[in-house]
């Protein structure tokens, strides 16, 4: 079958269209689509299902994790609205958010498309090392990267010393902690995202590369006309992980910042996941934790919505 | 004597003897343990001698970090379910526990006739409406470090009781920092400013006997006392005797253990800290650091402060109280049991009958050969009852710490920057 | 046709190896620092200035793990975990990510975006509720919450339906001419065509239920259950509870390596062997 050099479209096509079929064999088929989801929403229904409604119970509650669950209405999202340190966590993830999903996004791909042709030698070793820091301990990632960043005597400060640019704050100020945790997420995480860039890229077939480097496109214009478009998909959902993954940071705080336990100077680096845990096991405000859960679920939610409006297609 | 009157007397006999055999050791089954610390039971046979003597029994442990036991904890006392026979909880975050109603065991009656055998100050957190909850583990008595070779090298004294003469109060404490900071160029101590986590100030409160909130329950955070004493710490930012190393990271590591430049001259902290330096922070410098009692914040006050400390609680899930308690009994509350374990992590024992032992008067030679457990346990029975910990410390420390931060970095003045905080503890505490 | 060996294709290449080799230093780094420790002896490990290699080094934390924690026995135990958890969880996604990405139902964009929601919802207010449920089916301390509830995975759906929306769907229509079953249809077409998908997100199922250790922290109660980061975080030194740091790394280092071997071993299949342009018919 040939394969047309234009990406088709793979919307699907309404029920009971393609190829003129009849409509009750597609209202049949679409009988097959539920099926196939139901494994998937029968465990999501018990384990996913009763945690979150009780969640969503408790946020109306001053529950402290034992006893009864007393219903105080509304007043915990008083309490949240007019909570700074809310705000300031919603802010740090907004800001974590906007300066490391671009850079994250652009660098596993380029990475990915630069791995995946073999003009590189040793790619697959590269990959491999690439990869190690999402398999690494986050305990000793943290600890290392203190050391890297150490202002006396850090690795980091003696590089650019060569340079004549001396003792950068890296841990000790709001604006530079946020730095120093963006690079540390995307130590983290780039190699996680080019393997699902990687995936992604198998599914560009080779001729039409072949093809249009026949024509005469540049290796840059293969990647910007083709790849990209083709790779829509699969970078939405890389946007939409990264967009939630600033907003749930954890481990990865606390490793930074041993000293505030996460929060970072002046509370700069305090994500709402860290915030929300905190309230919960550290002060034993269940149902306020819960709240501020589902006020910033709405938030985060809403701008995955509008990710999903500007770069998916009707039905991604 | 008829047939069935002898069988008869058997039989009774027989139960006689059993009951007498079985109330000998009741105790039996396996009693779960939850914690960190307990190697200083299970590394020096205390543990083994515990199931010698009660044969039936049998221990378990199951290691978590603070954080994790906290959290477990909350979970099983939340779900009903799932709770350890002993759990070892920090002062800091006992009264938290205890406020839950239902969640550690009420053990009044066993815990009344030891009550003073303790330092005083121990039970504050254990304790609600008159009702006790935990037994004192150990105690974190203030003291002062400083590193001899920084001393001698400022031209000043390095034997343990002239440098607490030189320290007595905090202004002077300024003072020596400034002659160091100027003879060698050594900071004096660290206290960050943007990330400080609030735990000198809590010192300098302790020892006077200030708090977070006061008798009633209403926030003291932005009294004027607090205040007064957020300020004298901020003498010392402004007169830049103090670095900037965050604690329990690697340049604060660097700073103590090292002989550069970087390395700090002096540390106000709990005994704990002894044993970090000895065996690991400063392992490869023994002789350099030296202890002496912490300054008093003025003139004749007192010169002890606490930080830290655990203690030992029986979750009420428990299935097996008895055997849990009994042991609480022999690792917490004989002598000679705390004193094995303080030999093994030199963690003072809050048990202030172990305090007559010689060991405590036995010379050190990581610090110079000095006796610096004397100072310890001096310092542990005058520590003053303070109101810092209690059930919201880890929220209240929260924006504490904040506000250290704002007023450290000269966002805020200091009250402003207490005040609000206190008006956010008032908010989410609902107390006055 | 392209001209190979142009001054500028080298100093491209050149300039393109030379920012690979400090990126990889950079990712690889503190693994180097985690093997250098894991080689001190405690009293080492947080000299000034920094030494790679000690003059102490030796293997005595890895014996200690091995001999004195059950650490072969929680290496089993992860193994276990993290096989079965991403086996299952990859047949419940790809299934439900085709049935998303290929078939229209009723409320199906209503289900869709409740996956979503639940991606966003942080995992602290739901440890409560779990726990609880747990309880109740009397799985604490066993295996089971960590296999099956985790099958429900929205990332894993979520990915597999964006993948899976990549394949033509003339693909699908030739083989329903052809008279093939929907289920056929996945299985032997659909399948065979995601596989890298598959492989990848199989991959990072893996290496995710590897290292997690929020959930068994509250589910496993045993140490002999315990999965490798549980074994790892209790070792401790008394007191404050601060980490061994060298036996901590030791740990980490031994964790490390059967994800490193798996990772080689697929790579080499997924990429190398199913290249790209397989969608021929």
């Amino acid at each position: 079958m040939e394969i047309p050099l234009t990406p088709t479209s793979s919307s699907n096509r309404r029920a009971g269209n393609s190829a003129g079929q009849p409509g009750n064999l597609s209202q049949e088929r679409s009988r097959w689509g539920l099926l196939f989801v139901s494994p998937f929403f029968l465990l999501f229904a018990i384990f996913g299902l009763f945690p979150l409604l009780f969640s969503m119970v408790l946020s109306f509650s001053d529950w402290n994790g034992r006893g009864t669950i007393n219903i105080i209405g509304l007043n915990n999202i008083d309490l949240l609205i007019h909570d700074p340190i809310f705000w300031q966590s919603m802010l740090n993830g907004l800001w974590i958010f906007v300066v490391y999903t671009p850079i994250q996004i652009m660098l596993s791909l380029g990475l990915a498309v630069v791995l995946n042709s073999k003009r590189v030698r040793g790619f697959r070793l590269f990959r491999t090392i690439i990869f190690m820091p999402y398999i690494t301990n986050m305990v000793a990632a943290g600890f290392v990267f203190q050391l890297l960043m150490n202002t006396r005597s850090g690795l980091f400060n003696q590089i650019l010393g060569v340079f004549s640019i001396q003792g950068v704050p890296w841990l000790d100020t709001p604006f530079m902690a946020r730095i120093s945790l963006v690079i540390l997420v995307l130590w983290a995480w780039i190699g996680y995202h080019m393997i699902i860039m990687l995936a992604g890229l198998q599914t560009i077939p080779q001729d039409l590369n072949e093809a249009a480097t026949v024509d005469g496109a540049t290796a840059l214009q293969v990647f910007f006309r083709i790849t990209i478009p083709l790779m829509r998909p699969v970078i939405l959902f890389s946007l939409v992980l990264s967009t939630i993954g600033s907003f749930n940071l954890f481990t990865e705080l606390v490793s930074l910042f041993p000293g505030t336990a996460g929060s970072g100077p002046l509370n700069s680096t305090l994500t709402p996941g860290l915030y929300i845990f905190n309230q919960g096991f550290g002060n034993f405000r269940f149902g306020y934790a819960s709240a501020v859960a589902y006020m910033y679920f709405i938030i985060v939610f809403v701008i995955v919505l509008i990710e999903r409006r500007f770069l998916g297609r009707d039905n991604t | 004597m008829s047939k069935y009157l002898k069988i008869g007397l058997i039989v009774i006999v027989v139960l006689l003897l059993g009951s007498v055999a079985y109330a000998q050791d009741t105790l039996s089954g396996t009693i779960t343990l939850w914690g960190w610390s307990y190697d200083s039971m299970s590394e020096t046979g205390l543990i083994d001698a515990f199931e010698a003597e009660h044969p039936n029994v049998n221990v378990e442990i199951v290691v978590y970090p603070a954080g994790d036991t906290y959290q477990n904890l909350q979970l099983a006392c939340s779900a009903g379910q799932g709770a350890p026979d002993v759990v070892q909880i920090e002062n800091s975050n006992l009264a938290g526990f205890v406020a839950l109603d239902g969640c550690l065991t009420d053990i009044t009656d066993h815990v009344q006739p030891m009550l003073a055998d303790f330092n005083a100050y121990k039970w504050s957190d254990a304790e609600l409406d008159g009702r006790y909850y935990a037994v004192p583990w150990d105690s974190g008595p203030v003291v002062f470090y400083y590193r001899q070779d920084i001393f001698a090298q400022a031209g000043l004294p390095t034997d343990s009781a002239s440098v607490s003469e030189l320290v007595s109060t905090w202004d002077n404490y300024l003072t020596v920092c400034t002659t160091i900071m100027q003879t060698t160029g050594h900071t004096c101590f660290a206290n960050s400013t943007a990330t400080n986590n609030g735990r000198l100030f809590e010192i300098a409160l302790w020892q006077q006997g200030l708090g977070y909130y006061d008798e009633n329950g209403a926030v003291t955070v932005d009294s004027a006392e607090n205040v007064a004493t957020l300020e004298k710490l901020g003498e010392f930012w402004a007169a830049g005797v103090t670095s900037e190393a965050q604690p329990w990271t690697d340049s604060w590591y660097a700073e103590l253990g090292g002989t550069g430049p970087d390395s700090t001259a002096t540390l106000v902290e709990a005994s704990w800290m002894g044993v970090f330096l000895k065996t690991w922070i400063a392992a490869d410098i023994p002789g350099s650091w030296g202890v002496a009692y912490m300054p008093a914040f003025a003139e004749g006050q007192v010169r002890a402060a606490n930080d830290g400390g655990s203690t030992l609680s029986i979750p009420a899930e428990s299935d097996n109280k008895d055997a849990a308690l009994a042991f609480i009994d022999f690792m917490l509350a004989q002598p000679q049991n705390q004193i094995t374990q303080f030999a093994f992590n030199d963690f003072l024992p809050a048990l202030e009958t172990t305090y007559t032992d010689p060991i405590f008067s036995q010379p050190d030679a990581f610090f110079g050969d000095q006796t610096p457990r004397l100072i310890y346990l001096d310092v542990a029975r005058q520590i003053p009852a303070a109101n810092i910990y209690g059930r919201y410390y880890s929220l209240m420390n929260g924006h504490v710490a904040t506000a250290i931060q704002q007023y450290s970095t000269g966002a805020l003045s200091a009250q402003d920057a207490l005040t609000q905080a206190a008006d956010a503890i008032r908010t989410e505490t609902e107390l006055q | 046709m392209t001209r190979r060996f142009t001054i500028r294709r080298v100093v491209e290449d050149s300039l393109l190896h030379l920012i690979l080799i400090l990126l990889a230093l950079f990712m690889i780094l503190p693994f180097i620092w985690m093997v250098s420790t894991s080689l001190k002896p405690i009293s080492e490990v947080f000299q000034s200035p920094p030494q790679i290699l000690s003059p102490n080094a030796s293997f005595d934390a890895y014996v200690t793990l091995f001999t004195e924690k059950s650490f072969a026995r929680n290496m089993v135990n992860t193994f276990v975990v993290a096989g079965g958890a991403t086996a299952l969880r990859l047949f419940f996604c790809a299934l439900g990510g085709y049935g998303f990405a290929k078939y229209n139902f009723r409320g199906k964009n209503g289900l869709f975006g409740l996956v979503l929601a639940t991606l966003v919802i942080p995992f602290g207010i739901m440890l409560i509720p779990l726990y609880y449920i747990m309880l109740q089916l009397q799985w604490i301390d066993s295996f089971l919450p960590l296999i099956i509830p985790g099958a429900a995975n929205a990332f894993g759906i979520f990915f597999m339906r964006q993948y899976i929306s990549t394949v033509p769907d003339e693909l699908l229509d030739a083989s329903r001419i052809d008279g093939a079953s929907e289920f056929a249809i996945f299985w032997r077409v659909i399948l065979p065509v995601v596989s890298p998908g598959l492989v990848s997100l199989g991959l990072i199922f893996f290496m995710g239920s590897w290292n997690d250790y929020l959930f068994p922290l509250i589910i496993l109660k045993s140490p002999e259950n315990f999965t490798l980061p549980l074994t790892i975080r209790s070792l401790i030194a008394g007191g404050l509870g601060r980490p061994v740091y060298n036996l901590q790394m030791a740990g980490s280092v031994i964790s490390i390596i059967p994800l490193l071997i798996i990772f080689l071993v697929f790579q080499r299949r997924f990429i190398d062997g199913i290249t790209a342009g397989a969608i021929k018919s």
